[in-house]
């Protein structure tokens, strides 16, 4: 899985005054945790940054290409601040990103191939995000399209679902799913897929949300899932990305977490007769996995029941 | 030719879990019968499918001020028994109610403010006045809901009334006293399963039986997200009967509540002369909302016109044959 770090975003009060102060140290220092922690590339959200975007997006990458080579990926919507980064990024670079919205599309799809730069393309519309696999792929047909139009091929392009919380839109978590395997087959070569984690546990208790990360990651990436935007610092997740990848079944939990990637990946229904219900972890895996399918009806407390 | 079609019969794994109310001398009560509902291993009144062993029953509310706000065709039917809730109950005993549901309105800052003794004193001369279970709920603000309902659960104590209502930010200190006081506690959410569900876990979490909760999804009335209480109820009822104790309580709607506060049933003047006979308006409000809950899996209905009551017990008889 390549791992775009997300710890440098704007939401983020510290980052936020990193930004607004020009620390520079502050901004290298999370860099150089998350280059540490196997990152691929970075992402640098500086939010619309309406009145000095540009000026920020200089500073900022220029900080942070002092200290890593990492390819950076450039998360604004201010064009004109997207520009200038692109600009000033001297090895590869990652424009996050255009959508199927008249505005996002005229601004950046034209700046990702004036650069180079390879491009995320969320599959939303003025309507919004559309409910099914079926609705999403025909989005992401438009945008593979439309970036050909503009020279930029398929494999540059990260095409991205939308993922949205469990506890909000608990059958669409499938069909975010669906969506990433349909995803890879609407071009030659493949367009990559990327998703933003963290949101599927969006609005659940703290103390579920890393567990409900790390079981809809391995199903994201059993449907064929190349990239995510993650906290690289997160051990877990890192951890459990590489125990699917390179097939790691050196405890129960995880061929437990084989076999799931396996059953999405093959379009299977998932053989619970593995998990020991005795064992709270493969317990609470478990019942992640009936609640991302949609099997069981999500609450707060599922995990307690 | 003819054709023969097999009816498509559904292999469920669970089923809605029984839930008594009411409790008789035998069990610690004084009630003259109880009232037992839920029960169904299928979808509402698939007869052919699986067991429905109790029908679903009616409760008739009844308000301990008298409600000079309800609307003309309601006060016509019940006439001055409003004015006293002990003739108000006996009369809704008369009627045929299976339940009596008190709504201790009288202790709401804008209708009175009763305090917990006062309103010790009605549920206790209510339970004297009626041998049927009764559902008591308090006046729906919270702090105020708290302290009423203690003492009522108090005073109440081994008749197994059902007492509510419990939300997701106010259900400790009511579960409380089911608890203390060997009664049943009613979970309400709006409109949403997963908050159902949370509602349903919080509440046993706590130590209630499982079998001493009922849910109240929130009803919506005809017109006015009907539709959305429905396919709720039919999820709820759905994920019941495929094993998921947490969504196998029994459902109670609180159609009277509901129905009556739509324009419809309401306003008499400056409405178009196709809604019709305004007398009859309210009514046939109650009802629709009311029959369309059962076929979403109501279990308890909580009415409050006559005519509505005859109606959907009609209607019940006829689903339940």
């Amino acid at each position: 899985m390549i791992v775009v770090g997300e710890r440098i975003h704007i939401i983020s009060p510290k980052v936020k005054a990193a930004i607004e102060s020009r620390e520079t140290q502050a901004i290298q220092a999370l860099a150089l945790n998350q280059v540490g922690a196997g990152s691929h590339y970075l992402d640098l959200n500086i939010g619309p940054s309406k009145k000095s975007g540009a000026e920020v997006m200089e500073w900022i990458v220029d900080a942070v290409q002092q200290v890593t080579d990492l390819p950076l990926s450039l998360d604004t919507t201010n064009a004109a601040a997207m520009e200038a980064g692109l600009k000033k990024v001297a090895r590869r670079a990652m424009v996050n990103s255009a959508s199927a919205e008249q505005v996002r599309l005229n601004n950046m799809m034209p700046l990702a191939a004036k650069y180079g730069a390879e491009l995320i393309a969320l599959t939303m519309t003025e309507q919004g995000i559309p409910g099914t696999a079926d609705g999403r792929a025909s989005v992401a047909l438009d945008l593979i399209t439309a970036a050909a139009e503009h020279g930029i091929g398929s494999d540059m392009l990260y095409l991205d679902p939308l993922v949205l919380p469990v506890s909000a839109d608990q059958a669409g978590v499938r069909e975010t799913i669906e969506a990433i395997r349909v995803f890879k087959q609407l071009a030659e070569p493949a367009p990559k897929t990327i998703v933003g984690l963290s949101n599927v546990s969006n609005g659940a208790p703290n103390e579920n949300r890393g567990l409900i990360n790390r079981v809809f990651m391995v199903m994201c990436l059993g449907a064929g899932l190349d990239s995510a935007i993650v906290d690289p610092l997160d051990k877990e997740l890192i951890e459990w990305a590489a125990i699917v990848e390179n097939r790691d079944s050196s405890s129960a939990r995880n061929n437990i977490l084989i076999a799931l990637y396996d059953s999405v990946a093959n379009m299977e229904e998932f053989d619970r007769s593995i998990v020991d219900m005795n064992d709270p972890e493969q317990r609470d895996v478990y019942k992640t996995i009936q609640i991302l399918n949609n099997e069981i009806i999500y609450a707060h407390s599922y995990l307690k029941v | 030719m003819p054709v023969t079609v097999q009816t498509p019969v559904e292999k469920w794994n669970g089923a809605v879990r029984e839930v008594t109310l009411g409790a008789t001398k035998a069990d610690g009560g004084t009630r003259g019968r109880t009232v037992t509902v839920g029960g169904s291993a299928t979808l509402p009144f698939l007869h052919f499918e699986g067991a429905i062993p109790n029908r679903p029953v009616i409760a008739i509310q009844v308000q301990d001020i008298d409600p000079l706000d309800w609307s003309p065709t309601l006060r016509s039917a019940w006439g001055d028994v409003t004015k006293d809730v002990l003739k108000w109950a006996a009369k809704a005993v008369d009627l045929g109610a299976d339940i009596i549901a008190l709504n201790l309105r009288s202790a709401h800052p804008d209708s009175g403010n009763r305090g917990p003794e006062e309103i010790a004193e009605t549920v206790k001369s209510v339970l004297g006045a009626v041998d049927l279970p009764l559902i008591i709920y308090g006046p729906g603000v919270p702090e105020k809901d708290n302290e009423v309902l203690v003492r009522a659960a108090e005073v109440a104590a081994g008749e197994r009334v059902a007492i509510g209502l419990c939300e997701q930010n106010n259900y400790r200190t009511i579960v409380a006293a089911c608890l203390a006081n060997g009664h049943v506690a009613i979970a309400r959410a709006p409109i949403d399963v997963n908050i159902q569900k949370q509602i349903n876990i919080l509440m046993s979490d706590m130590g209630l039986p499982l079998d001493r909760i009922l849910m109240d999804p929130t009803t919506g009335a005809l017109g006015y997200g009907l539709e959305y209480s429905f396919s709720v109820m039919e999820r709820l009822r759905l994920s019941a009967l495929q094993g998921d104790g947490m969504t196998q309580m029994p459902t109670i709607c609180t159609i009277g509540d509901e129905a009556w506060r739509a324009k419809e049933a309401k306003v008499s003047q400056g409405v178009p002369e196709v809604w019709g006979d305004f007398a009859k308006r309210g009514v046939v409000w109650e009802t629709i909302t009311a029959t369309t809950l059962l076929n979403a899996g109501a279990d308890i209905l909580v009415l409050r016109h006559p005519q509505a009551v005859e109606n959907v017990r009609k209607a019940i008889d006829q689903l339940i044959a």
